[in-house]
């Protein structure tokens, strides 16, 4: 086994000569891409090394990086925890790396691929380093480094007013979400007299209540905006469509994850058991998030849009998981905490893969279609194959349906909800029935999205010339989604054997280890941990859909070969020539949705006909329909009309004048002098 | 018989020699002629050099003899000289036109001297060891006084040339400030602070009249567009 610090800082070393190759190869397209990509490749193959070493011996490695400024200490810990979201980081960066070979090389702007490679190996990097760091201070400038990285590949085709906006607001939010991490980061360095991680761990438990509260508060509120959690998730549906899809994928998949990961570290490290309140708060938001990120999911047209909305759903998942892990926490039930932190763990891995595996494929749509509009699209399957089924294996994935990966952790998440309500007597039980409930829904809303976004975008005829002339993209795209979608399918069939991961990680938070309760039948079940709880096998279902497949053709060569086959053409209500302009839009089919649930959506709708004659006769139609936007409009629109109005008043303050400015400087002076006199 | 050399005779020297320092830095803020505000700089600087000259002959600090010769010659006789072929070769002599009016300006400034007093004397009451070579606070005081009335003075007039006069006497107020609590600095630091005020009147110098040229006025306060 090679040592695993020697493996860990190569891996950085690696991202680090990355980022120098972006650098030194700024106007040259085809070495930045082969050399940045290229590193970022093998850097994200020494960083899986170093987790899965890691993750193999259970154990904590801790050392400083030879590096830095004297004061602080820059040291680096992995232990499990930060190994699985390495783990994750790694695999994204891979495939992500790979695809971008591609995906760069026939861009309309070649000039500026050395500056991707550069900010996206320094991302890698900080991500890395984010998930490490074992001191308050390295952590928050290894996060800001990642913000400003992120940032610069949201505004990377910048000459687009929207993308510029949307890096802002990312910018804005992002730095909002840091002040409040580093006023907590403070309260606890204050009480543990230190800046190290190792200081914190259940520290947090031991404070008063007051404070405790606050320090919750706060980071979750600081990592929630980096997560995306409702209601402040207004930057991801904005700055996750306008970034190049590569970046998209890997910031849906793992960006946003760094979020989770310190709620994580903050939750089952720094607190021991957490107030019962805490854990509510967090399921609460999580329901929220995943509901109303889903439906809002469902009336996006966009089609990187609608998937940015089902990552904030995907993130109310996971935070179902972690509040119903801490509420078990609290009302003293270890193994079911056990249980309901290894399902939002696990999704998160599942969604890292999974969603960043569709944005690769909607990066590949729209490579081939040059727009996001799902409207324009249509018929692609028949043009891009390999693409189309990659995309399906996402989907699936994502919906939640047996036997892939998204179907497990959401299972597990229900097993833990369902056992929840005999874990207390008090009225608080009612909310796990509650939240199941509310979960089960969302998973339905989001198969019916993904019927509409791969239905419209893939199947039927191509509604534009563009869709029409699209062709399959180059051979490093698709290998980049085949890897992912392989990772769908054995993350799904090979849940049991891939369990036992998770005891380390639950040995340190809660000290339970689960993965012999929850594996049963030599791996090929899952049970939810008690003997009354269910069971399910991903192999099994996978192998009844396999042998359900051969009855078909078994009943055909029984009997098929002797009956008469006609073929005629696809039904068409008795009108003739069938074009795109019969096809169900994507507008059509989510007005259902938007019909039932138009308290929330609030659609407002508007038909303009223009005619010569009759009314009934009209010679063009012009239709619109939108959806208001509640959280910019009663929640964003009043504090930034509040934040200028007071930012006008201070304007006075700068009046121009350099008698003002010498004035204040004067009673500034006087002030503090006195001060000091008197003290 | 006291020795004529007596330390105490020369505090008392210096403390009447402060006093009169500190009267012409209040009729400088109050009162409006240009010219006459150069003078009373000059004749304040004088003063100025004749108090490190005495802190040089009764404590026995011969390198002071130094900064009182340049102080001698910079402030108080080149300086002025400098500022007053400005004044004729821009062709004005008018009146200064404060913000505030003249009496306002003395109580202002009285103000800002009970203030000096209050901060210099806890700056003695929190070190009671003081070193015994250092002087009575009294100058201490007038010193800090100095500078904060240079400063509201800055800030009372319009003109970047009464400006450049204010923060001159300011200056006065930090160089009383180093002789009263140390003897001065080391040779080489005095040096570099008397290079420095030439350079900076040079270069005001310089600016007052570009400002002029371009903007047909001295007055600051007219220059607000710069802001952002």
């Amino acid at each position: 086994m090679p040592a695993v610090d020697l493996l860990f800082n190569a891996c950085l070393s690696v991202f680090l000569a990355g980022a120098v190759a972006g650098l030194v190869s700024l106007w040259r397209p085809a070495g930045a891409r082969f050399l940045a990509f290229g590193l970022a490749l093998c850097g994200s193959l020494l960083d899986i090394a170093a987790s899965v070493a890691t993750l193999a011996q259970g154990s904590t490695l801790l050392w400083n990086l030879p590096c830095g400024v004297p004061v602080f200490s820059w040291s680096v810990r992995l232990d499990p925890l930060s190994a699985y979201f390495c783990l994750a980081l790694g695999i994204l960066g891979a495939a992500v790396s790979i695809y971008s070979f591609g995906y760069l090389r026939d861009w309309k702007k070649p000039r500026n691929a050395g500056a991707l490679g550069f900010f996206y190996n320094l991302l890698l990097l900080s991500l890395v380093l984010v998930f490490t760091a074992a001191n308050a201070f390295f952590f928050l400038v290894a996060w800001e480094v990642m913000a400003l990285a992120t940032y610069c590949l949201v505004s990377f085709e910048h000459e687009k007013e929207e993308t510029r906006q949307a890096g802002v607001l990312f910018l804005i939010m992002s730095h909002a979400g840091t002040g409040l991490q580093l006023i907590a980061f403070l309260l606890l360095a204050v009480a543990a007299g230190g800046l190290d991680f190792s200081s914190f761990h259940l520290l947090a438990s031991r404070l008063p209540a007051g404070e405790q509260g606050a320090i919750f508060v706060l980071f979750f509120l600081g990592f929630g905006v980096k997560a995306g959690i409702i209601p402040i998730h207004v930057w991801l549906p904005a700055a996750h469509p306008v970034a190049p899809s590569n970046i998209s994928a890997l910031m849906s998949g793992i960006v946003i994850k760094a979020g989770i990961y310190g709620m994580a570290r903050v939750f089952f490290d720094f607190f021991d058991v957490p107030p019962l309140w805490a854990g509510i708060l967090v399921l609460a938001i999580g329901v929220v998030s995943a509901l109303l990120g889903v439906l809002y999911a469902l009336m996006e047209h966009d089609l990187k849009r609608l998937l940015a909305y089902h990552s904030i759903e995907n993130i109310g998942i996971i935070l179902i998981g972690f509040g119903a892990a801490l509420m078990f926490h609290s009302l003293g039930h270890p193994t079911l905490a056990a249980i309901a932190l290894i399902a939002g763990l696990y999704h998160t891995l599942n969604h890292a893969i999974f969603k960043c595996l569709l944005f690769l494929g909607a990066g590949a749509v729209l490579h081939a279609t040059h727009t996001r509009n799902m409207e324009k699209m249509g018929g692609l399957i028949r043009k891009m194959p390999v693409t189309a089924f990659c995309f399906l294996i996402g989907a699936v994935a994502i919906s939640g349906l047996p036997p892939l990966n998204g179907f497990v952790s959401e299972w597990l998440t229900y097993q833990a909800l369902l056992a929840g309500f005999g874990t207390t007597q008090s009225l608080t039980r009612v909310m796990f029935p509650l939240a199941g409930a509310l979960l089960a829904l969302t998973a339905a809303l989001a198969a019916a999205c993904f019927v509409k976004a791969f239905g419209i975008t893939f199947l039927a005829l191509p509604r534009s010339a563009e869709a029409e002339q699209a062709r399959e993209t180059a051979f490093s795209m698709r290998l980049g989604m085949a890897i992912l979608a392989v990772g769908c399918v054995v993350l799904g069939l090979g849940a049991s054997w891939f369990l036992p991961v998770f005891d380390p990680i639950t040995q340190q938070a809660l000290g339970v280890r689960m993965s012999s309760a929850l594996v049963a039948s030599n791996g090929f079940v899952i049970s939810a941990g008690s003997p009354r709880s269910g069971t399910i096998s991903t192999v099994g279902i996978a192998a009844s859909l396999l042998l359900l497949s051969i009855v078909p053709v078994l009943l055909w060569l029984a009997w098929g070969r002797r009956s008469r086959r006609t073929s005629g053409p696809v039904w068409d209500c008795g009108l003739p020539g069938l074009t795109a302009a019969n096809e169900y839009t994507a507008t059509a089919f989510s007005k259902p949705l938007r019909m039932i649930f138009s308290a929330l959506y609030r659609p407002r709708r508007e038909i303009q006909a223009e005619f010569e004659v009759s009314p009934y006769y009209p010679t063009a139609i012009r239709f619109e329909s939108e959806i208001e936007p509640a959280f910019e409009k009663h929640l964003y629109d009043p504090i930034k009309e509040r934040i200028l109005a007071l930012a006008n008043r201070m304007r006075a303050l700068q009046a121009g004048s350099i008698h003002a400015y010498l004035a204040y400087i004067f009673i500034t002076l006087i002030i503090l002098l006195l001060f000091g006199a008197r003290g | 018989m006291h020795s004529v050399l007596n330390p105490e005779f020369g505090d008392k020297i210096v403390t009447l020699t402060a006093a009169m320092v500190l009267v012409l830095q209040i009729a400088m803020a109050a009162q409006r002629w240009l010219v006459t505000n150069i003078r009373i700089f000059g004749l304040q600087s004088f003063l100025l050099a004749f108090i490190a000259g005495t802190i040089a002959v009764f404590n026995g600090a011969p390198h002071l003899f130094m900064a009182a010769v340049l102080t001698l010659l910079v402030k108080a006789i080149l300086v002025p000289i400098l500022l007053e072929r400005l004044v004729d070769r821009i062709g004005i002599r008018q009146e200064i036109e404060p913000f505030i009016n003249a009496p306002l300006s003395v109580l202002i400034s009285g103000a800002l001297t009970l203030a000096g007093y209050i901060v210099s004397e806890s700056i003695y009451r929190s070190d009671p060891h003081t070193s015994s070579a250092a002087l009575g606070h009294n100058t201490l005081a007038v010193a800090i006084s100095l500078f904060l009335i240079g400063f509201f003075t800055m800030i009372n007039r319009r003109k970047a040339l009464t400006q450049v006069l204010a923060l001159l006497s300011l200056e006065n107020g930090l160089f009383l400030a180093t002789i009263s609590l140390t003897y001065g600095m080391p040779l080489i630091v005095e040096l570099g602070v008397f290079f420095d005020v030439l350079v900076a009147v040079l270069v005001l110098a310089i600016l007052v009249y570009r400002i002029r040229e371009t903007f047909d006025s001295m007055d600051v306060s007219r220059m607000r567009r710069l802001q952002g």
